[in-house]
C-alpha cells in the first residue's frame, strides 16, 4: 500500500497575537492510495482545521507550532507559497462544505473547470466532458453560472473541480453537510466511485458517524483537537470509551455524558482530554502522560488503558 | 454583447435607450467633422448672436417646395441685434457643399461639408455667437472634446482606483497603509482648488493639445482617490469570501486571484460608480474651461461654449441658445446616471 499522506505530531495554535490557544495536538495520521479515510468529530474537534492543514491554507491567525506533514513523500510543512500552488490542485484538492460559497459567482462551470486545470490545454476539452460525466453532470452545464445549479449540482462540479487533475489525495470537508438524505446518498456513492476507479488516498470529513461507518474503510475518531482513535470498522469494535459511547456500545447513562456540557479541561495537567467525562477512568493511570499509539500499521489509540491492553 | 442588450432591455425600456442614446452621440461626436455644416472656427462677423435659423418649406408667396430652403438675413438693428429674412432669394438646403478646407478625423483634407446652403445665407440650427460662429458645429465639435476627456479620464482614475484599491485590500499591512494615506491626503484637498492649483503649476500658454491631456491628466488624478478606497473597502470584505479560499485551494497565485475573482466581483459596483462620474468630469471640463483654464478659444468645449455667456445677463436674454452647451452636459448626465443605475443590476449574474 502506498502511503500518500502522513501526518507525525502535528500541532496547530490559534493566536490574538499575543495568547496561544491550540486547536490540533499531536495529530498522528496516515493515508493509503486507494482508500476511504472517514475524520469524524463534533463540531470544534479540529476537523476543518486539520483540512487546512494539509492544504496548508490556514488562516493568517492560525499557526503550525512543529509536526510534520508529508505528502507523497514531501514534506510540505514549511514549503513555500510558489511551491504549495503546484501541489494544490495537483496533488491535493478539497472539496468544501458549502458548494454554493464556494464557487465565484462570477464565474461559470467551464471557467472553474478551466481555472481547476492545471495540465495541457489540448487535453482540456476533452478532459472537462470526461470528468462532468464522471460526476454525473451534464455536458450543457458548462455555461451555467453556480446561482442556477442545484445544491447538489454545485456539489458536483465542486467534486469535478477536485478531480481534474487527478490528485493523490482529495479531502472533502463535509461535502453533505448543506445536502438533503438523497443527495447526500448520491454524492457520498459518487466519491466511493470515484475511490474505486481513480484510486485517490480520501480523507472524508463528517460528523455523521452512521454515514462513516457505512463508508469508510477505517475511521479517525478526533476529540478536542487530539485524534483518539484510529479503527477499521469492518475488524471488531473500537476500544477507546470515547468511541464507545458514540456507537452507543455503552449503556445509557454514559450517552448522557456526551450531552451535557462540555466540561472544563485543564491543559495545564497532563490528564488524558477525555478523563472528565471518561465512563472508565482511574485517576492513578490517567493522570499521566499519554500518547498517540500505533497498534499497527493503520490503526492507533491515544488512551492509556487501552494501550497497555493492546499490547498485551 | 447580445445577452448585455437583452437583459438590459428586459430591465427598464429606458435605460436601454440611454444606451443606445448614449452610443450614438458618442458617435456623433467622434465623428463631429462629418456631421457639422461649418468647421467650429468659421465665423460670419455680420451675423453676430443670429438665433436660430428658420427652415421653410413655404415660400413667401405661399408656393410649398420639397426641398427646405432658408433666407438670407441682415441684422436689422446693431442694438439689439435683430435680424431680418430678405426674401427675395431662396436658398435650398443643399448637401455635400464646398465650404473652407478642415482636416476629417485629423487625417484626410476636405472641403465637403455634410449639408449647408450657399453664401451669403447660413444655416445656423442653434444660432450663433459673439463672432458669428455656429453654434450646432461647436457644439458637436466640443462633444467631441468634453466627451473623450470624461471618457479617457474615468479610464484612468478607474485604472489607478483598481491598482491600488486591489492591492491595498488584498495586501493588506503597511502597503495598505502607505496606499491609503496617500489617499487621504489626496481626499483632504477641496478637489476643486486642487484642480485649479494643479492647472496653475503649469505655464498657461500650453498648446490646445497640451491642455487636453493636461486636463485628463488633472481629472484623473484627483477622481482616483475616492474610488480607490471603496474598491479597497469591497476588496477586504471579498477576499474573506470562501471562493477566494477555493480558489487559493486550487493552487491559484494571489496575483491571478486578485486580477480574476477579487476585482471581477468589485466590478457591479465600479461600472456603475465609473458611469455616475462620468458626468463629474464632463463638469470639471466645463468648471476649468469656464474659468479660462481648459481648452483654449477658438477650440471648442461644452465648457469654453458655456462661459463665453458668463458675467453678461444681458447675452443670456438675448442669445439664450448659447446655454444649449448646458443642455448638452444635463442631457448626457441623465443619460447616463440612469444607465448606470440600471447596469448595476445588468452586470450582476446573481440577477439573470
Amino acid at each position: 500500500m502506498e502511503q500518500v499522506l502522513e501526518i507525525k505530531n502535528l500541532c496547530v495554535v490559534r493566536t490574538d497575537g499575543v495568547k496561544f490557544f491550540p486547536v490540533l495536538n499531536d495529530i498522528e495520521l496516515s493515508i493509503y492510495r486507494g482508500e476511504m479515510f472517514c475524520l469524524v468529530g463534533e463540531s470544534g474537534s479540529g476537523k476543518t482545521t486539520l483540512a487546512l492543514s494539509i492544504m496548508r491554507l490556514l488562516p493568517k491567525s492560525f499557526r503550525i507550532l512543529s509536526g510534520k506533514i508529508i505528502l507523497c513523500k514531501k514534506e510540505i510543512t514549511d514549503t513555500n507559497e510558489n511551491i504549495l500552488r503546484r501541489l494544490r490542485g495537483n496533488l491535493v484538492s478539497i472539496i468544501f462544505q458549502d458548494p454554493g460559497a464556494y464557487l465565484d459567482p462570477l464565474f461559470n462551470v467551464d471557467k472553474h473547470l478551466q481555472e481547476s486545470f492545471h495540465g495541457k490545454q489540448e487535453e482540456f476539452h476533452e478532459l472537462k466532458i470526461k470528468t462532468l460525466k464522471e460526476v454525473g453532470l451534464e455536458p450543457e452545464i458548462l455555461s451555467s453560472y453556480p446561482h442556477q445549479l442545484s445544491g447538489g449540482q454545485q456539489q458536483r462540479v465542486l467534486i469535478a473541480m477536485a478531480l481534474i487533475n487527478n490528485p493523490s489525495v482529495i479531502i472533502a470537508d463535509e461535502p453533505t453537510t448543506a445536502l438533503d438524505v438523497l443527495t447526500t446518498r448520491q454524492i457520498i456513492r459518487l466519491l466511493d466511485r470515484i475511490r474505486a476507479k481513480y484510486n485517490p488516498g480520501m480523507l472524508f470529513i463528517t460528523h455523521d458517524l452512521n454515514l462513516a461507518l457505512d463508508t469508510g474503510t477505517r475511521i479517525g475518531i478526533m476529540y478536542r483537537g487530539y485524534m483518539v482513535e484510529v479503527f477499521r470498522p469492518q475488524e471488531g469494535k473500537p476500544l477507546h470509551p470515547y468511541t464507545r459511547i458514540l456507537m452507543g456500545y455503552s449503556d445509557e447513562k454514559s450517552s448522557d455524558i456526551l450531552s451535557n456540557e462540555t466540561p472544563q479541561h485543564d491543559r495545564k495537567t497532563e490528564k488524558c482530554v477525555f478523563f472528565e467525562r471518561c465512563p472508565e477512568k482511574e485517576e492513578a493511570i490517567c493522570a499521566r502522560k499519554i500518547g498517540f499509539t500505533w497498534r499497527n500499521e493503520t490503526t492507533g489509540i491515544r488512551c492509556i488503558k487501552h494501550e497497555r491492553n493492546s499490547q498485551v | 454583447m447580445k445577452n448585455f442588450l437583452r437583459r438590459l432591455r428586459k430591465h427598464s425600456r429606458i435605460s436601454y435607450y440611454s444606451f443606445w442614446f448614449l452610443i450614438v452621440f458618442y458617435f456623433v461626436s467622434f465623428f463631429a467633422d462629418l456631421l457639422v455644416p461649418y468647421h467650429f472656427d468659421e465665423q460670419f462677423r455680420n451675423k453676430p448672436y443670429h438665433p436660430p435659423t428658420k427652415i421653410h418649406f413655404v415660400d413667401n408667396e405661399g408656393k410649398f417646395h420639397i426641398r427646405p430652403f432658408v433666407y438670407n438675413t441682415s441684422m436689422d438693428d446693431p442694438v439689439f441685434r435683430t435680424y431680418r429674412e430678405d426674401y427675395s432669394i431662396r436658398y435650398p438646403v443643399k448637401f455635400f457643399v464646398d465650404g473652407h478646407e478642415r482636416k476629417v478625423l485629423f487625417v484626410f483634407k476636405t472641403k465637403k461639408y455634410l449639408f449647408g446652403v450657399d453664401r451669403p445665407a447660413g444655416i445656423f440650427l442653434f444660432g450663433t455667437d459673439t463672432y458669428g460662429r455656429d453654434i450646432f458645429s461647436r457644439l458637436l465639435y466640443g462633444g467631441r472634446i468634453s466627451l473623450s476627456i470624461s471618457m479617457i479620464g474615468v479610464l484612468i482614475s478607474f485604472v489607478l482606483g483598481m491598482i491600488t484599491g486591489g492591492f491595498a485590500g488584498y495586501f493588506g499591512g503597511i502597503t495598505d497603509q502607505i496606499l491609503m494615506r496617500m489617499v487621504e491626503i489626496l481626499m483632504v484637498f477641496p478637489s476643486f482648488y486642487l484642480m485649479l492649483s494643479l492647472r496653475a503649476m503649469f505655464p498657461l500658454n500650453l498648446s490646445s493639445i497640451q491642455v487636453y491631456f493636461l486636463i485628463v491628466l488633472i481629472l484623473s488624478l484627483i477622481g482616483w482617490a475616492g474610488l480607490a478606497r471603496i474598491i479597497r473597502g469591497m476588496v477586504l470584505s471579498i477576499k474573506e469570501e470562501d471562493y477566494v479560499l477555493a480558489a487559493r485551494s486550487l493552487g491559484l497565485s494571489h496575483w491571478k486571484i486578485l486580477v480574476f475573482h477579487i476585482l471581477p466581483n468589485t466590478f457591479s459596483y465600479t461600472i456603475t460608480a465609473i458611469t455616475i462620474s462620468v458626468p463629474g468630469y464632463i463638469i470639471g471640463e466645463s468648471a476649468l474651461s469656464l474659468l479660462g483654464l481648459g481648452i483654449q478659444e477658438p477650440y471648442p468645449s461644452w465648457g469654453n461654449i458655456l462661459s463665453s455667456t458668463v458675467g453678461n445677463l444681458k447675452v443670456i436674454g438675448d442669445a439664450p441658445w448659447l446655454l444649449l452647451a448646458g443642455a448638452f452636459i444635463f442631457i448626457i448626465l441623465i443619460n447616463f446616471n440612469i444607465l448606470g443605475d440600471a447596469l448595476r443590476n445588468v452586470l450582476d449574474p446573481k440577477n439573470w
